[in-house]
């Protein structure tokens, strides 16, 4: 009877977690296969002539996509433009972010339902929106603070900056929720122990709650690393109004672009070479991070 | 930051065009068997008119196309995104067998689509509406074979703002050296009558040495022979070097909030234009003390060519795998010959007849004929510059060296070295022969 039962539910748990397996493999896992499969083809014309025979052929091009992915400076350029990106952004988000949320758990404010809620907002407005307003805080012509400037914000050796404001006040209240969440699951015993040895607040800040929330801050610094290699929306708005920002500014416009055509050699298999590369190249970066992380511990 | 999803998501979106199944169970059909077609059929078009305020609207139009004709239904939607995304949306649908029949195509991307495969060979259908339209016809044709049908042209004009090029004193400018010394003349007054727009360099620079009489791209033999950078050529890249030193020409972009804000404070009081700006270039300036006062005229004469060029322009392409070919051409042929209609979109209808000018057009431009005046220009369209698969390449790169040079970091010179590199790079990693 009883392996009856066990069997129902594990029936029972199958069929719950069906429609999201189902969801998880068309969205997540096919595409994965599509483009890794994609990424060993290219699209070439094929009948001769100047206009080739009016159609495109797929053909297996072995590693030829990856080969030209590797060496083509530009990609690495990319790289390096959001490693720089990620290098002075992510550290000054995740400590403002870390600030945020001790002083809001600090029970030095009042209302801190109102100040977490404000905090988080600009993640709540959609990227793209954001990054328009920026942009339009950007332009000279049209800002309150742009045009009093002795240099541009969407010049090529000022943008990286301005870009990494826009990041920055997108993202450091979601960074603050993670800290918060963190910290609120201390117990609170730990404190009461704390204060009944004579601990200061500075203390129990330092002492206790920072280290406690270490895990939160590993998991904001990785998701921030594999967002920063992704970075898109902030320079592919920019770029309407910065006319002199290349279409492989960052790696993930290059993708896209390589897709749409804008960049040579263009299609589904040049582009997802590009973004596999991408991943690799976020995985091994998250990679180095959690060895130095592990080894600092 | 978003998390490990979005980046999966992203390749998702790129994966998913790149559709395994090339070959399979060809779509296409002849359009004689389509002609065959009984009953009422229905035909969708994608198109990207601006639809604006005051213009007929597609929808509008077509709707008189389905109350006169019962058996082809038409639905037309608007595309809402960028041209250039377009493309990739469009060979996905191929592919997946759900692409609209009819598909609005610049004529710069005509050659592309036809490599990739997107369109419809309809010479046949073609010919029989050949005579109701202008030049504008061998536009949407690639190597001898027709895909659809013209819809407006865009050769390039010169405008500018007549009260204040009397007040300065500067006539309309007939050749290009009087067009760079009466620059200089407005620039020492505060006042541009030229824009080097870097968002533009594709279309305007290609177009302008089309004017001076260069063909960038030809055949030699059964290759392709690229000449982005010739003498003629030349002549463009020294008028702006000389433009852009002297600084006598504004450097915004086209499509920018600089640009609309130069024009509405008069200080950019002249500018080469695309025809198809005229529908709406002086739409900022209405209820300004500027209204009305500009006026068109035809571009300056680059190095003593008596052309103008293509600046944009697009057509009205058959889709591959539509089956109703010679349905979807009765109609196409019908719509890009309701030029009324099509004129108050903007546009500057590629179909042979008196096109009256707009009553909007008349009010901003002082009651000038601008049709008239835009007509004339059509017919000096160079006629033989062509574009090469894989021009959108081009166009990036041309941007990027623009906007260099606006900053000068780098010579006009360089944009048409690069137009050149990038050409030739584009046609070899598309797979077709070149001539280098």
């Amino acid at each position: 009877m009883a392996s009856r039962k066990a069997r129902h539910e594990a029936l029972t748990g199958w069929l719950f977690a069906l429609p999201f397996t189902v969801v998880f493999i068309i969205v997540f896992v096919a595409p994965i296969i599509e483009s890794v499969r994609a990424a060993f083809h290219k699209q070439v014309a094929e009948g001769g002539g100047l206009f080739g025979g009016g159609r495109m052929v797929e053909k297996f091009v072995g590693l030829q996509n990856f080969q030209e992915v590797c060496t083509n400076p530009a990609f690495w350029h990319g790289i390096g433009r959001v490693m720089l990106f990620g290098v002075f952004q992510i550290p000054i988000m995740i400590l403002a972010a870390l600030f945020l949320a001790l002083v809001i758990d600090s029970y030095l404010v009042r209302h801190p339902g109102f100040w977490r809620l404000s905090y988080f907002l600009p993640y709540a407005i959609p990227g793209l929106v954001a990054a328009i307003m920026w942009t339009y805080l950007y332009l000279p012509e049209i800002s309150p603070f742009a045009g009093h400037l002795s240099f541009s914000l969407l010049s090529s050796h000022v943008i990286l900056g301005s870009m990494a404001n826009m990041t920055t006040w997108t993202f450091t209240g979601y960074n603050m929720l993670i800290f918060l969440a963190a910290l609120q699951a201390v117990p609170s015993e730990l404190y009461e122990a704390a204060r009944i040895d004579g601990a200061s607040g500075w203390q129990i800040m330092t002492k206790i709650k920072i280290p406690m929330v270490r895990g939160a801050a590993l998991l904001a610094v990785l998701l921030s690393i594999i967002g920063t290699v992704q970075l898109f929306n902030e320079p592919t708005v920019l770029a309407t109004v910065a006319t002199w920002m290349p279409r492989d500014y960052t790696p993930m416009m290059m993708a896209y672009n390589t897709m749409n055509g804008n960049i040579s050699p263009s299609g589904a298999g040049p582009a997802s070479a590009v973004s596999i590369m991408m991943a690799l190249v976020a995985g091994v970066l998250a990679m180095i991070y959690a060895l130095v992380q592990r080894k600092a511990d | 930051m978003a998390s490990v999803a979005a980046i999966v998501a992203g390749t998702l979106v790129l994966g998913a065009c790149g559709s395994p199944s090339e070959g399979s169970g060809s779509p296409s059909q002849s359009s004689s068997q389509s002609a065959a077609a009984s009953g009422p059929v229905t035909i969708k078009y994608l198109h990207r008119l601006p639809d604006g305020e005051g213009m007929t609207k597609v929808a509008d139009i077509v709707k008189k196309w389905n109350s006169e004709h019962p058996d082809i239904k038409v639905e037309t939607t608007k595309f809402p995104g960028e041209a250039k995304e377009l493309m990739p949306k469009l060979e996905a649908d191929v592919k997946a067998g759900t692409a609209p029949c009819l598909v609005q195509a610049g004529y710069a991307e005509v050659p592309d689509m036809y490599v990739k495969g997107l369109v419809e060979d309809v010479t046949g259908e073609a010919e029989k509406y050949k005579d109701h339209f202008s030049g504008a016809y061998g536009q949407m044709s690639v190597g001898g074979k027709v895909v659809g049908l013209p819809q407006d042209t865009g050769p390039l004009v010169y405008v500018y703002n007549e009260t204040e090029f009397k007040k300065l004193g500067i006539e309309v400018p007939k050749t290009s050296d009087e067009l760079l010394a009466a620059a200089k003349k407005a620039a020492a007054k505060g006042k541009y009558i030229l824009g080097f727009e870097p968002d533009e360099t594709q279309s305007m620079l290609s177009a302008q040495s089309a004017a001076a009489g260069a063909v960038w791209y030809s055949a030699e033999g059964d290759k392709w022979k690229v000449d982005a950078n010739g003498d003629k050529t030349k002549v463009v890249a020294d008028f702006w070097q000389q433009a852009l030193d002297d600084k006598s020409a504004l450097t915004d972009p086209r499509w920018s909030d600089a640009y609309t804000k130069d024009l509405v404070s008069g200080k950019l009081i002249g500018n080469i234009a695309a025809a198809w700006e005229t529908g709406f270039v002086l739409d900022p300036l209405d209820k300004t003390p500027y209204a009305g006062q500009w006026r068109v005229a035809q571009l300056p004469s680059f190095g003593g060519s008596d052309l103008t060029g293509p600046d944009g322009g697009s057509g009205v392409a058959v889709v591959k795998g539509c089956k109703y070919a010679a349905q979807a051409m009765q109609f196409n042929d019908w719509f890009n010959t309701q030029v009324k209609d099509l004129a108050s979109q903007g546009l500057v209808p590629a179909a042979k007849s008196q096109v009256t000018t707009p009553e909007k057009m008349k009010k901003q431009f002082g009651g000038q004929d601008v049709m008239a005046e835009l007509a004339k220009a059509n017919e000096k369209l160079a006629p033989e510059f062509g574009y090469i698969p894989g021009f959108a390449v081009v166009g990036s790169k041309m941007g990027e060296k623009a906007a260099d040079a606006a900053a000068g970091k780098a010579k006009v010179a360089d944009i048409f070295q690069t137009a050149q590199d990038t050409s030739v790079k584009a046609l070899k990693d598309a797979g077709l022969p070149v001539n280098e």
